[in-house]
């Protein structure tokens, strides 16, 4: 593994100094924005940080005994269709502890909002952030600690200027990682309103596209264009510290952009990039009193592109996984129906298979403070599930396709302050179920969610 | 009577070959002396300092402003080699902004980080950043701070 993983850096590290072309040292990607520092001109320590206040309201029904799946829930403690919160509130500080080396730098986040990084921690505060990169390697950048994994451009970029409110579901499916419980934990029943037990049966928190690991990076400038790689290997823990299986994950990324001009997270330009992801995951599937979890591989790619020239934004992602297939918070056990996956292996996540993509546009109104954007998503999961054999459901299986189309605003009330204004039509439906049957029975009554989120930077 | 004249012509004489020494080298027709100050931490204030040179020689004419940039205590940052503002200062250098690296000041740094930092092409270095602002004072450059 880490000789394949050296095989892997000395390569990439070789294709990354030949393309070394001009200056190393643009800064204008997530890469380098969350990783590197301005050389000689980064403070000691920049305090910075955002909160984001929102409200969210689902009209979705429930089903036909009046109970509640997760996506008719307002995220993160889905205790209530409407509702208000303080969904981010982050503080931190980073720069370059001893300035006169500009080689050194680090980054500090800690997150204090309400979401499903915090509520798994008993509603603590939690570390989001906390590394040291180390410049001194041309072309070679080492990044330590926690921090952001190499992935796709939802999770990368900086939440705080991300144009929507609410992720894809391929993103918050595939991507945002929920870690199986340390020993098995049975699936909580959908619930009634109001809710008196948490859906949720998860025990730690998501993963935040994160991981606590060493990456090998760096950015190169050719022309109009700029060439990034990374090569992390981490824990595959997430934000939890340590490792708990004592396997480690690999994380691959690409990208190459024609820089327009601007700066920073709002940089124009035509970005190209592709990127890997793979693990083994501890999953205790039994429910037997015994502590007997089997290893299970995680797998996610993924490609796309973004274009951003103003007026204009287009954007276009692929992510593809296998293995550790998340179902449900209410399901930590990653199978829909245990009873099921014991006898057929019907609806069982982790060793499933998933799919989905994303296409989203956006027009900033020249001479306005206005954003509009659009989005439309679709996530295809347990696209290899098994059939049930037998009985009346014979031949189908529990693939589910999520498809949803937002569209949204955005106000820019100055430059650090904005409001987000989003609507969610979705139609999740589990294509091998008439209406009304099966999962259907609850994904019929899934319906149009409404979001105002405001957005400020300091 | 010849002596009363002779005195302060001698004076003025003086005084403006001294200043005429140092503006004819880089700028002989400049009808504006700016010397700027950095001596900040805040790399915010790296980027308002070279705003401001730009700014000047925008508003007057690269012919008609001559400025130079003195850079002492933790404002010599601006100066290292690889700072990111290089590409700039490397623009200013060539409409002839000068830049002045405080020496007292490279040999403190030197000693805080084990060897001398290493200073772009474009600084010179200058025995004090702060005598050197009160040269250039004394031969007529106004004083920035931005």
């Amino acid at each position: 593994m880490i000789k394949n993983l050296m095989k892997k850096t000395i390569i990439a590290a070789g294709i990354a100094n030949c393309l070394m072309m001009t200056s190393t040292a643009f800064g204008a990607n997530w890469l380098m924005l969350q990783g590197t520092e301005p050389d000689d001109a980064a403070p000691r320590a920049k305090l910075w940080g955002f909160i984001q206040t929102q409200y969210q309201k689902d009209n979705s029904d429930p089903n036909g005994a009046g109970e509640y799946i997760a996506p008719k829930l307002i995220n993160a403690n889905l205790t209530a269709q409407e509702q208000f919160n303080v969904n981010r509130a982050r503080i931190g500080v980073r720069g370059t502890g001893f300035p006169l080396d500009g080689k050194v730098n680090y980054f500090f986040l800690a997150e204090f909002g309400s979401n499903a990084i915090t509520l798994a921690n008993g509603g603590n505060p939690r570390i989001t952030d906390a590394s040291i990169t180390l410049n001194q390697i041309p072309g070679a950048r080492i990044r330590t600690g926690l921090f952001k994994t190499p992935g796709p451009e939802e999770g990368l970029q900086a939440i705080h200027v991300f144009d929507y409110i609410n992720f894809t579901t391929v993103a918050n499916q595939l991507m945002l990682e929920r870690f199986p419980n340390t020993q098995y934990t049975g699936n909580n029943a959908n619930p009634t309103l109001p809710i008196e037990t948490p859906i949720n049966g998860f025990n730690k928190p998501v993963g935040a596209f994160r991981d606590v690991g060493i990456q090998v990076f760096d950015t190169f400038r050719k022309g109009p264009w700029e060439h990034s790689y990374a090569v992390m290997l981490g824990n595959g823990n997430g934000l939890n510290f340590g490792d708990n299986d004592g396997n480690k994950d690999l994380y691959l990324y690409w990208a190459s952009e024609k820089v327009y001009g601007g700066k920073k997270g709002r940089r124009q330009g035509t970005k190209l990039f592709v990127w890997s992801q793979t693990g083994k995951r501890l999953l205790d599937q039994t429910n037997d009193g015994t502590f007997n979890p089997e290893e299970f591989d995680r797998k996610r790619m993924g490609f796309g592109f973004k274009h951003l020239k103003k007026p204009y934004r287009v954007s276009f992602e692929y992510m593809s996984g296998e293995g550790m297939i998340f179902v449900g918070p209410n399901r930590p056990t990653f199978v829909i129906n245990p009873t099921n996956a014991a006898t057929t292996n019907a609806g069982n996540g982790a060793n499933g298979k998933a799919d989905g993509w994303y296409l989203d546009g956006g027009w900033y109104i020249p001479g306005s403070k206005w954003e509009i954007d659009a989005r439309y998503d679709v996530y295809n999961r347990l696209t290899d599930a098994t059939p049930f054999p037998g009985g009346p459901n014979a031949g189908r299986t529990f693939e589910m396709q999520f498809k949803t189309t937002t569209l949204g605003a955005q106000y820019h009330i100055n430059k650090k302050t904005r409001i987000n204004m989003e609507v969610s039509k979705r139609d999740f439906s589990a294509p091998d179920f008439p209406t009304g049957a099966g999962p259907n029975a609850n994904l019929d009554g899934v319906d149009t969610r409404y979001a105002v989120q405001l957005t400020h930077i300091f | 009577m010849i002596k009363r004249f002779m005195l302060p012509l001698l004076a003025v004489f003086l005084l403006g070959t001294s200043v005429s020494h140092a503006s004819k080298e880089s700028k002989p027709f400049a009808e504006e002396r700016i010397v700027l100050q950095i001596s900040d931490p805040n790399p915010f204030k790296q980027t308002l300092v070279l705003n401001v040179a730009s700014n000047l020689l925008k508003h007057y004419g690269q012919d008609k402003v001559d400025i130079e940039i003195v850079a002492f205590g933790p404002g010599l940052r601006l100066l290292f080699k690889d700072n990111s503002n290089k590409t700039r200062i490397s623009k200013l250098s060539g409409a002839g902004v000068q830049f002045a690296a405080c020496k007292n000041t490279i040999r403190n740094m030197g000693k805080k980080l084990g060897h001398p930092p290493e200073l772009n092409a474009a600084a010179t270095p200058v025995s004090a950043g702060v005598v050197r602002i009160i040269d250039l004072m004394n031969q007529g450059y106004k004083l920035v701070k931005p």
